[in-house]
């Protein structure tokens, strides 16, 4: 994550505000599965970039759903629908692998650091002042993921 | 992961810098028996950008006093340069409103509309035609930022130019196009209005150092920090009044 120093004055106050609350959050146990060996590992990526196909329903401000981005997605046919104006989408418009790296996993899994990638990766919209909000959509994601045999989520958060 | 928000692989175009981000997050599987924090060691390379790009298209300095008009020259100057962008690239982050880069000229209407009076709660007369894809107010968010977009994937055209940073594309916006001209008349307008979920709008529209008046969500307290208030303002601006 960015460094607070490297924000401005009042979105690194509300940053902080944030993080106090979150860590009054009762998280319970923080479960840990030990994954299959990297080289054996199937990996999908789920960003909060709030990106998603141009068919798609668009994110809407409090939206607490996701949305499924296919492996093979023409690049041409994400846009994001991020309500947040401060962070930096410059990279992302140059290169979609800057959000969701795509060729860099396909390039991993051709060169067999990781044993493979998924079908599917998942986008929901990262600006939310609760993480708890979003539990249902991670249930069910990880069920999905389960099902697809994906060992391994990365999260890219912007 | 030291990278300014928004850029959690680092740095575009640089495959190697992207992969080594991912090894280095992938290998803590490897080692850890329980959930572990690691910091990445390395800054993304142009991080920080250098604070001298400056806009390789020539423009005129905004007239106010007709900003349709210049908003419309600064879109023709710019058209070229967009479309050699979306040539090069092969894809365009232009849509999130809905609109087509094909349908910019709605969405000069919509912006300028919005500047100078039209009302906030239902698309513009002079912006119909597009298949828009959000309701009102909220729409307008994404009108502006497909408008930003456009602006800044035609600057961003040319090879071997150093990347502008996104404080480099904001202050040129702001600071010299009348795109920036409308986003503030469209701040004021809000401000007069004095909603507050429209000010958290403003929020998602001006990003914060760049509103000439303290901060952009208003003198306020962040509605986002208390989950109720985030329910309400994201009804209203989803059109939802009642």
């Amino acid at each position: 994550m960015v460094r607070l120093d490297d924000l401005h004055p009042e979105e690194a106050q509300h940053m902080r505000g944030m993080g106090q609350r979150f860590s009054r959050m009762p998280l319970g146990d923080t479960p840990f599965t030990a994954p299959p060996p990297l080289g054996e590992a199937k990996i999908a990526l789920i960003t909060s970039a709030g990106l998603h196909r141009r068919h798609d329903r668009p994110f809407r401000f409090g939206d607490m759903g996701y949305r499924i981005i296919p492996n093979d997605v023409d690049r041409a046919d994400l846009i994001q629908t991020q309500v947040s104006v401060n962070f930096d989408r410059t990279h992302y418009q140059r290169d979609i692998n800057v959000v969701l790296p795509l060729d860099r996993l396909r390039e991993l899994a051709d060169a067999g650091e990781i044993g493979g990638v998924s079908e599917w990766h998942y986008s929901v919209l990262g600006s939310n002042p609760n993480p708890f909000f979003l539990k249902d959509a991670a249930a069910d994601l990880a069920q999905r993921m389960r099902e697809s045999d994906v060992h391994c989520a990365m999260l890219t958060p912007v | 992961m030291p990278f300014p928000l928004g850029r959690p692989l680092g740095v575009a175009d640089d495959p190697e810098f992207q992969k080594d981000v991912l090894r280095s997050a992938l290998r803590l599987l490897e080692t850890a028996a329980e959930p572990v924090i690691e910091d990445y060691p390395h800054e993304a390379p142009d991080g920080n950008g250098d604070g001298v790009w400056a806009c390789s298209v020539s423009m005129p300095q905004p007239d106010v006093s007709d900003l349709e008009s210049a908003l419309r020259r600064e879109v023709d100057l710019l058209m070229p340069w967009y479309e050699e962008t979306r040539r090069a690239r092969g894809r365009s982050t232009v849509g999130m409103s809905g609109a087509t880069p094909e349908q910019i000229d709605s969405v000069v209407s919509f912006v300028a509309a919005c500047a100078e009076g039209a009302g906030f709660s239902v698309v513009p007369e002079a912006a119909q035609g597009p298949n828009w894809i959000h309701p009102m107010p909220m729409l307008l968010r994404y009108v502006v930022e497909d408008l930003r977009a456009f602006y800044q994937e035609a600057v961003t055209s040319r090879p071997g130019t150093t990347p502008p940073s996104q404080h480099d594309m904001h202050t040129w916006i702001f600071g010299e196009t009348a795109l920036g001209r409308a986003l503030m008349q469209i701040g004021h307008r809000i401000a007069e209005v004095g909603d507050p979920p429209l000010l958290m709008m403003r929020g998602f529209m001006i990003p914060e150092g760049f509103w000439i008046d303290g901060p952009t969500w208003g003198q306020q307290p962040r509605t986002d920090a208390a989950p109720d208030a985030f329910r309400r303002a994201a009804a209203y601006l989803a059109g939802e009044r009642s």
